[in-house]
C-alpha cells in the first residue's frame, strides 16, 4: 500500500482549508461596516450583557467525568476494531479474550452507573 | 523497503517543523487554551507521521484518541478552571526559568544524539512481512496473541481511569435524594402547606365581586381569597340573593 | 468492475485533481440542495408551500440565502478571542469536507481514457477517517463557543461537545459489527462484501416460497443500524437532538455570535456532516452504490449509473432526517444523555458479544459458543437491580388515607354544575 492513496485526502483537506480560510478572511471586506457599540457586545437577547466573573465563569465538573468516560470507551472501541476486522482469523481464543475485556470494562461502567455518574440533573 | 519514499520525505519536512512549532507554541503561549491548541497541532502531525510510516491504524488511533478524546478532556479541564486561566509569570524559585530551559535543551540534545547514534547504521527490515495481510490484521494478530496479557491489563487500566474520575469529579448528592414529580406533588398537598397560588374566583364562584370569597373544591369558602384590607360588612338581602346567571335569568 | 483496496492510489495527478474538485462541488451542491429539500419537505409536512419563489420550485433559494449571508456585516465581538474565533469555523469546514474523501460513489469507470474507481480514494482504515474527522470537528464547535466570550455560545458549545462525544461512542460501537461481517475497514470492500444476494426460503407452513434479499448489513445487522441511525442524529446535532441550538434556551448555541460568511461556514459544515453520516449509512448498511437485486456485473451496476443510485439512497436517508425534524419534539438534555449512556452503549456492547458468539459457533460448528453470550445475558438480567412495582391503590382509599388537615379535594362523585354562560346560550337558542 503506497502513500499515493492518501494524496487525494490531502488534496480535499487543502481545498476545504483554502475555501474556509478564504471565506473567513473575505467576510469583513465583502460585507458592510457600520459601527455600533451595542453590536460588539455579547448577545443576550437585547439586555445589557451580564458582567462575566473574573476567569470567565466556571463549568460543572460533570463535563470532566463525561470526557473521561469518553476516553475509556474510545480506547475500548479502538481495541474492538482490529479484533472485529480479523475476527474470523482469531477464532475462539479471540472471542473469549474479547468477552473478558468487555466484561472488565463493563465493571467500571456499572460502577459509574450505580454511583450515579451517568445521571444529569 | 528500507528506501525512504520521496512522498515520505516531503511530508516529513513539511510536518516536522509544524510539530516543533506546535510544541514550542504550547510552551510559550500565555493563554492555556491556546497552549492546548498548539498541542493539538503537534499531536495531529504525529498522527500523520505514523500514517506515513506505513502504520495507518496507529495513525488514525493517534488522531482519534489523543487529538480527539484526550485533548478534548484537556480543553474541558481548562474551561472548568476558567476562561482566561493564564500562566503566572512570577518565578517561585529564582533562576528557575533559565535552569529549566538549559536542562530541557540538554535533555533534547542527549536524546537526539542517542537516537541518532542508535539508528544510524540500521537497515529497516520486516515491514513487508508485518503488513502482509494488511496493517490492521497484522496488528490484531500481535495484540490478540503475543500481547494478550498486556491487552487484558489495559482493561484494568481503564477501570482505574473510570474509578479515579468518579472519585475526583463526582459529587455524591449528600443525603438528599432527587425528588421525583410524584413525591413533589404529594409533599405539596400535605397539611400545613398551601398548595398553590391564592384562589381567585374560580369555576365554583357565583359572583366576580372581590368581596366574594372563592370556593374551595369541596365547596367551602376560602378566606384567603379575600383581601384583608376589604372592610367586613354584612351583605344586604339583594346582594345575598343568587345572581340571575345562576337562577337561569328568572 | 467492483473496485477493491488495491485499485486506489494509482490515479494520474489530473484525475486526482478532477476527483477532488468533483467531491468538493458535490458536497457544496448537496448542501444547497439539502437545505432547499429540507425546507420543502418540512413545509409539506406542516401543510404550507415552503420556499417557491427563487428559480423553479424555489430551487435557488439556498443559493440566494448563501449570497445574502456573504453581504452581511461580519461582527467580531469585543470580548472574543480573535484568533480562535477566526479559525473555529475553518476547523469545522475542513473536517466536514475531509470526511467525505472515502465515500464510494460507483464502480471503476473510464474517465478521459483512464480507468479509475468512482471514489476519491480508499485506505485500509477508511471508516476511521470519518470518525477522526467527526472527532476533530467537535473542536470547531467547542472553540467557537469558547472564543465568543459570551454566555450562550459557551453553554451551547459545551453542551454540544458533551453530546457529540457521548454519541460518538455509540456510533463507534455500532460499526464494529459491520467490520466483523466484512472483515475490513475500507469502504470499497465493505460495499463489495454486501454485493451478494442470499436466497431465503419461507418454511413450508407459510407456503414454502423463496425470495432473494440483498446481503445488506441493514438486514443482517439491524440492531447495529438502529443504533447507528440514532447516534448519527445525535452526532449531527439534528432534531430531536438539536439541544445545542435549543432556540428557546440558548438562542443559537455555539454560533450565536457568528455572522456573515463565518456563520455560513458553520451552516455548511452542519449540512455536510448530515450528508456524510447519511452517505456512511448507505455505504455501511445499504449496499453502497449498488442497485439491489442485480449482480455486480449487470449493466445497471456498471458505468456512471451507480452515482444516481447512491444519490437516491442518500436522499432517502436525508428525507428521514427531515421527517424526524418534522415529527419529534426536542428531548430534555438529561433524558438525552441518559439515553446515550445508559441505553445505546450497553445495548451495543451486548449485541456485539451476542453476534460474536453466533459467528464463533458458525465458524467452529459448535453451538456452545452461541450459548455463552446468552447465558451471560441471562446472568446479567438475574443480577440486574429490579424496580419494585408499586401496588395500585383505588382512588377512594388514596383519598381516605390523606392526613387530616390536607388541602380539600372535591368529592369523587362531584357533579360539576353547568356553567351559567352555557345555560344562557341554550336559553337564547330556544328563544330563536
Amino acid at each position: 500500500m503506497s502513500l499515493s492513496a492518501y494524496v487525494p485526502i490531502v488534496g480535499l483537506f487543502a481545498l476545504a482549508g483554502a475555501f474556509g480560510l478564504f471565506s473567513v478572511a473575505a467576510a469583513p471586506f465583502i460585507g458592510p461596516r457600520r459601527f455600533n457599540r451595542a453590536k460588539l457586545d455579547a448577545y443576550e437577547c437585547g439586555i445589557e450583557p451580564t458582567p462575566q466573573p473574573i476567569g470567565g465563569g466556571r463549568f460543572p465538573v460533570k463535563f470532566y467525568l463525561t470526557a473521561m468516560l469518553f476516553i475509556v470507551f474510545d480506547i475500548e472501541i479502538i481495541f474492538l476494531y482490529p479484533w472485529a476486522v480479523s475476527f474470523n482469523m482469531l477464532g475462539v481464543f479471540g472471542f473469549v479474550e474479547m468477552v473478558i475485556f468487555i466484561i472488565t470494562v463493563f465493571i467500571a461502567y456499572t460502577y459509574v452507573w450505580r454511583r450515579g455518574g451517568l445521571d444529569w440533573d | 523497503m528500507s528506501a525512504v519514499q520521496t512522498g515520505e520525505i516531503i511530508t516529513f519536512f513539511i510536518l516536522a517543523p509544524l510539530a516543533v512549532i506546535g510544541a514550542l507554541g504550547m510552551v510559550l503561549a500565555r493563554n492555556a487554551v491556546h497552549s492546548a491548541l498548539w498541542l493539538i497541532l503537534t499531536m495531529l502531525s504525529l498522527g500523520v507521521f505514523y500514517i506515513v510510516q506505513a502504520g495507518p491504524f496507529i495513525g488514525m488511533v493517534q488522531i482519534i484518541v489523543y487529538t480527539g478524546a484526550i485533548m478534548m478532556l484537556f480543553l474541558f479541564v481548562l474551561m472548568l478552571v476558567g476562561r482566561d486561566a493564564s500562566d503566572s509569570v512570577i518565578e517561585t524559585l529564582r533562576g528557575q526559568k533559565v535552569v529549566g530551559t538549559l536542562l530541557g535543551v540538554g535533555l533534547a540534545g542527549l536524546m537526539a544524539t542517542g537516537i541518532y547514534q542508535a539508528t544510524r547504521d540500521y537497515t529497516v527490515v520486516g515491514l513487508e512481512a508485518a503488513n502482509k495481510d494488511g496493517n490492521v490484521q497484522g496488528l490484531a494478530k500481535l495484540i490478540f496473541t503475543n500481547y494478550v496479557f498486556a491487552f487484558e491489563v489495559t482493561s484494568a487500566l481503564l477501570i482505574t481511569a473510570a474509578v479515579g474520575a468518579m472519585i475526583l469529579a463526582h459529587q455524591e448528592k449528600s443525603g438528599v435524594k432527587a425528588v421525583g414529580q410524584v413525591a413533589k406533588m404529594r409533599e405539596r398537598f400535605l397539611p400545613g402547606n398551601y398548595p398553590g397560588p391564592k384562589p381567585g374566583p374560580g369555576v365554583f364562584a357565583t359572583s366576580n365581586s372581590v368581596a366574594t370569597p372563592a370556593k374551595l373544591p369541596d365547596g367551602n369558602p376560602s378566606q384567603r381569597s379575600i383581601s384583608p384590607i376589604l372592610p367586613t360588612r354584612e351583605l344586604t338581602a339583594a346582594e345575598k340573593a343568587d345572581k340571575p346567571t345562576l337562577t337561569g335569568g328568572a | 468492475m467492483m473496485p477493491t483496496l488495491a485499485d486506489f492510489g494509482k490515479d494520474v495527478w489530473w484525475i486526482v485533481l478532477i476527483k477532488v474538485l468533483a467531491v468538493f462541488v458535490f458536497l457544496v451542491v448537496m448542501t444547497l440542495f439539502t437545505i432547499w429539500y429540507e425546507r420543502r419537505v418540512v413545509a409539506r409536512m406542516q401543510v404550507r408551500p415552503g420556499p417557491n419563489r427563487n428559480g423553479p420550485f424555489g430551487l435557488l433559494q439556498s443559493l440566494a440565502d448563501g449570497l445574502k449571508l456573504a453581504f452581511k456585516e461580519d461582527i467580531m465581538p469585543l470580548k472574543a478571542d480573535k484568533v480562535v474565533f477566526f479559525i473555529a469555523p475553518v476547523i469545522s469546514t475542513i473536517c466536514a469536507f475531509t470526511a467525505f474523501a472515502i465515500m464510494p460513489f460507483g464502480p471503476i469507470v473510464s474517465l478521459f481514457g483512464q480507468k479509475t474507481p468512482l471514489q476519491l480514494t480508499d485506505i485500509p482504515v477508511a471508516v476511521l477517517l470519518v470518525l477522526a474527522c467527526s472527532g476533530l470537528g467537535i473542536y470547531g464547535i467547542v472553540l467557537s463557543g469558547w472564543a465568543s466570550g459570551s454566555t450562550y455560545p459557551l453553554l451551547g458549545g459545551l453542551r454540544s461537545s458533551a453530546q457529540m462525544i457521548s454519541y460518538e461512542v455509540a456510533m463507534g460501537l455500532s460499526i464494529v459489527a459491520v467490520f466483523m461481517m466484512s472483515g475490513t475497514m475500507s469502504t470499497s470492500e465493505i460495499v463489495k462484501a454486501q454485493a451478494e444476494s442470499s436466497q431465503t426460503t419461507v418454511p413450508d407452513v407459510l407456503g414454502g416460497w423463496s425470495f432473494t434479499t440483498p446481503n445488506w448489513y441493514v438486514v443482517l445487522l439491524l440492531p447495529s443500524f438502529i443504533i447507528y441511525a440514532i447516534s448519527a442524529v445525535g452526532e449531527t446535532n439534528r432534531a430531536p437532538f438539536d439541544l445545542p441550538e435549543a432556540e428557546s434556551e440558548l438562542v443559537g448555541g455555539f454560533h450565536t455570535e457568528y455572522s456573515s460568511l463565518k456563520f455560513a461556514l458553520f451552516f455548511l459544515a452542519e449540512y455536510i456532516n448530515m450528508v456524510t453520516v447519511s452517505g456512511l449509512a448507505v455505504t455501511l448498511f445499504f449496499g453502497g452504490w449498488r442497485f439491489p437485486g442485480f449482480g455486480p456485473e449487470h449493466a445497471i451496476n456498471q458505468g456512471w449509473l451507480p452515482v444516481l443510485w447512491f444519490t437516491i439512497k442518500l436522499l432517502i436517508a436525508l428525507f428521514i432526517f427531515v421527517w424526524l425534524r418534522g415529527t419529534l419534539p426536542r428531548l430534555r438534555y438529561d433524558q438525552f444523555m441518559r439515553f446515550g449512556w445508559k441505553v445505546l452503549i450497553p445495548a451495543n456492547l451486548v449485541w456485539i458479544v451476542v453476534l460474536a458468539g453466533i459467528k464463533t459457533s458458525q465458524n467452529t460448528d459448535n453451538l456452545l459458543w452461541a450459548i455463552i453470550p446468552v447465558a451471560l445475558l441471562l446472568l446479567g438480567a438475574l443480577f440486574w437491580p429490579s424496580k419494585k412495582k408499586a401496588v395500585e391503590v383505588p382512588m377512594e382509599k388514596q383519598v381516605a388515607k390523606r392526613p387530616a388537615g390536607s388541602y380539600p379535594v372535591p368529592p369523587i362523585d362531584l357533579e360539576v354544575p353547568v356553567s351559567p354562560r352555557a345555560r344562557r346560550i341554550t336559553a337564547e337558542r330556544e328563544v330563536v
